[in-house]
């Protein structure tokens, strides 16, 4: 009886799980996007602008979006197989539970509960986010105790309404809390006046500010009330893949630190500066084959997507209508908080 | 053995149990299989989470809960939040149903065309539509600075609707509340020879009851009203009702209305004319023939399908979280994303509608058996 059971829940849960985990326990999630030959990754389900949006060709752009195809790019050569699927914030971690997904990139905390209880691992920090308050201009608040007693709304369940919560507690500051399940109902709610004040990421709310029906409406409070390290996540145990997610990092960043950008990648292929470009353009052997990756799958990513401050500059920067100042996002030579890791 | 299986008593009984031990057998390997499945994933599973603290507020609550809350805690506010809403939604839908069946029922033909055109109206828009249009409307008045007032008493703001309050404690209202059916139970044991007397006399009762609370308990300087005033950013004292919950409230009235309108207009003609008839023929009057004749016999008709409809408006306050509502839905769904307790979180979620949602149907079944015609009708 007991043995038929474990046959029974044997064949129930290849059903249910699919081949994939029976692929997964021979070469972990790395293995299954090459034979699949796509990347599953994060996309929104409305938009975060900046992060993840849809253009007017119906095209996801944005920073997580730009970092997919860098992932992309790494494993299979090509930005086109990354393949963006809709999800919502609270979708995102019963997704890569589930094997939905292969990694999620939407400016993610690096929580301790994430961290250890929901069988997740993170990536070293990919984007340093400070968390602000932005009010109406009309209360003329100059710090966040100006606004005491009013109306705070936020995003439901993300960090922002944590730290918040903390922040307010800390200082003293009593508030009303109202929380939304979607960036579009917190904006209409903000613009029609039922929030005094919203918190959140600071590229949030510029780019909240960019799309107000009047911009100069809204003020940005010069405090930090938190500054939240961004990672990208993968399953538990998925070393192999977490391993190519850190260096690929690192590439755009290298590849900012030496002056590398899609236009003189060839270039500087052809004529390395370093033996630090000459290794991570693949002219010496070593960048891939430790990966289990192409040698030239950095050259590859720097040329099709370019480097970190490319990216930056396209789709939250100055190059993009977010304007959103570098910061701590900068390099550590820049006065900012990012470095590469060494390749030696 | 050959008549055990020709025998057909035999045979249906075989199959029964059978079926029965395939469902109890599948629902077992699911189990086995998600708890190995999650196991394997290295996902912290059971209910311990319950007693952590939330560290997030809830915006709306009826009892005090805030960062420093259990999951537990936070959740029994959810569902209280969705109960009030659900059992608002309820009882005025019901009201407003009652109203609009008797003018689409009346000779009147004005009366039938606002009926008509507004059950038409309001029963197919999609109800999470008009919980957004209130909801948009509400929150596009004007601030609390330039809010409409009331001789200074009463503000209408894009922060909701501030009304004095008379400064009552918790135990005060339970006792107020207490005090209301003892005195309802009271007079109706009592017996009167003008019946007329009865509903004067329990108003009287409890207002006597209330000014009693209101004096009665109180430290020396707080006032006995609680007056609304504009403080810094917001109003201060009184009660207020924020916009979330009046939108909710408003767009599932009006959309439950149509619903429940139609129900009870159904019962209200199912009733058979010769009843009525026989009314009039005995003298009464219309009213006294809708109260005792016709109101008991279409109630009776329209239960099954009214209770129906109950517990689907108690679900449908779940449309709530998209306009930032914290009812049960939307307190789970902030919980599993804080939590990441996909599972527990969902099974808390399904039981705590399946007993809400039972209680009313078994309220409503026991109300139907008490009801339902002895004997011949």
């Amino acid at each position: 009886m007991l043995n038929k059971l474990m046959k029974l829940a044997t064949v129930a849960s290849l059903a249910f799980a699919g081949a994939t985990s029976a692929q997964a326990q021979d070469e972990g999630v790395l293995g299954e996007i090459k034979a699949r030959d796509s990347l599953l990754c994060t996309g929104h389900n409305g938009s975060y602008l900046g992060f993840a949006e849809v253009d007017a060709q119906g095209e996801w752009q944005g920073f997580d979006i730009e970092m997919c195809r860098a992932l992309a790019t790494a494993i299979l050569g090509s930005p086109d197989k990354a393949q963006i699927i809709p999800i919502s914030w609270a979708q995102r971690f019963p997704a890569i539970q589930s094997g939905d997904i292969d990694v999620i990139i939407k400016v993610t905390g690096w929580t301790m509960t994430r961290d250890t209880e929901l069988g997740l691992q993170y990536s070293r920090p990919y984007f340093i986010g400070p968390f602000y308050v932005m009010s109406r201009s009309d209360l003329s608040a100059e710090s966040i105790s100006d606004l005491a007693g009013g109306v705070f709304c936020v995003n439901a369940g993300t960090t922002v309404e944590r730290v918040l919560a903390d922040y307010m507690e800390t200082n003293g500051i009593e508030y009303q809390p109202l929380s939304f399940e979607k960036g579009e109902e917190l904006r209409a709610a903000l613009y029609a006046g039922r929030c005094d004040a919203i918190a959140g990421f600071g590229p949030f709310l510029s780019s909240t500010r960019v799309n107000a029906p009047n911009p100069d409406d809204f003020t940005i409070i010069g405090d930090v009330i938190k500054l939240e390290p961004e990672g990208i996540v993968v399953r538990q145990g998925e070393d192999d893949f977490l391993d190519v997610i850190n260096w690929m990092v690192t590439a755009l960043l290298l590849a900012e630190e030496n002056g590398i950008t899609s236009e003189n990648v060839d270039e500087m292929k052809a004529n390395p500066p370093s033996a630090t470009v000459e290794r991570l353009l693949g002219v010496t052997p070593g960048v891939g084959t430790r990966l289990g990756l192409q040698d030239d799958w950095a050259y590859n990513v720097i040329k099709t997507v370019g480097n970190y401050g490319q990216i930056y500059d396209r789709t939250v920067g100055d190059g993009s209508r977010y304007k959103l100042p570098r910061g701590l996002n900068n390099l550590w030579n820049n006065g900012g908080l990012l470095y590469p890791l060494v390749l030696d | 053995m050959t008549t055990l299986f020709t025998s057909q008593k035999f045979r249906r009984t075989a199959v029964q149990v059978m079926f029965v031990t395939v469902v109890v057998l599948l629902i077992l390997a699911m189990i086995i299989v998600g708890r190995t499945n999650i196991a394997d994933q290295g996902i912290a599973t059971g209910f311990g989470f319950l007693n952590q603290t939330t560290g997030w507020p809830v915006s709306f609550s009826l009892t005090d809960v805030g960062p420093r809350s259990t999951y537990t805690q936070v959740l029994f506010a959810g569902l209280l939040n969705t109960l009030l809403v659900g059992f608002m939604t309820l009882f005025f839908a019901t009201l407003l149903g009652l109203f609009l069946a008797l003018m689409r029922i009346s000779s009147n033909s004005l009366m039938k065309l606002v009926g008509t055109t507004y059950v038409e109206v309001f029963r197919n828009v999609p109800v999470i539509l008009q919980v957004f249009f209130w909801y948009a409307i509400l929150t596009h008045l004007p601030g609390p600075r330039q809010a409409y007032s009331l001789a200074d008493m009463a503000f209408f703001s894009n922060r909701g609707l501030m009304l004095p309050a008379p400064s009552l404690s918790g135990l005060d209202i339970v006792l107020f509340l207490i005090g209301c059916v003892a005195i309802g139970f009271g007079l109706k044991s009592f017996k009167f020879k003008k019946t007329g007397l009865r509903l004067p006399l329990a108003i009287l009762a409890a207002v006597a009851l209330f000014v009693v609370l209101l004096m009665t308990g109180r430290e020396a300087d707080v006032a006995l009203w609680s007056v609304p005033e504009l403080k810094g950013l917001r109003f201060v004292g009184g009660v207020s009702l924020k916009p979330e919950f009046s939108a909710l409230l408003i767009g599932l009235t009006l959309f439950g209305a149509s619903y429940i309108g139609e129900i009870i207009r159904g019962g209200l003609i199912s009733v058979d004319k010769g009843k009525l008839e026989a009314g009039s023929a005995l003298g009464m009057s219309s009213f006294q023939i809708n109260r005792y004749i016709r109101i008991p016999l279409a109630f009776r008709a329209m239960l099954p399908s009214l209770s129906n409809q109950y517990v689907w408006l108690m679900k449908g306050t779940t449309v709530g979280i998209a306009i930032g509502y914290p009812d049960y839905f939307a307190i789970v769904s902030t919980s599993i994303n804080q939590s990441g307790q996909t599972m527990e979180l969902l099974a808390l979620l399904m039981g705590g509608f399946i007993v809400v949602n039972y209680s009313i149907g078994f309220a409503m079944n026991l109300l139907n058996s008490r009801l339902k015609l002895k004997g011949r009708s």
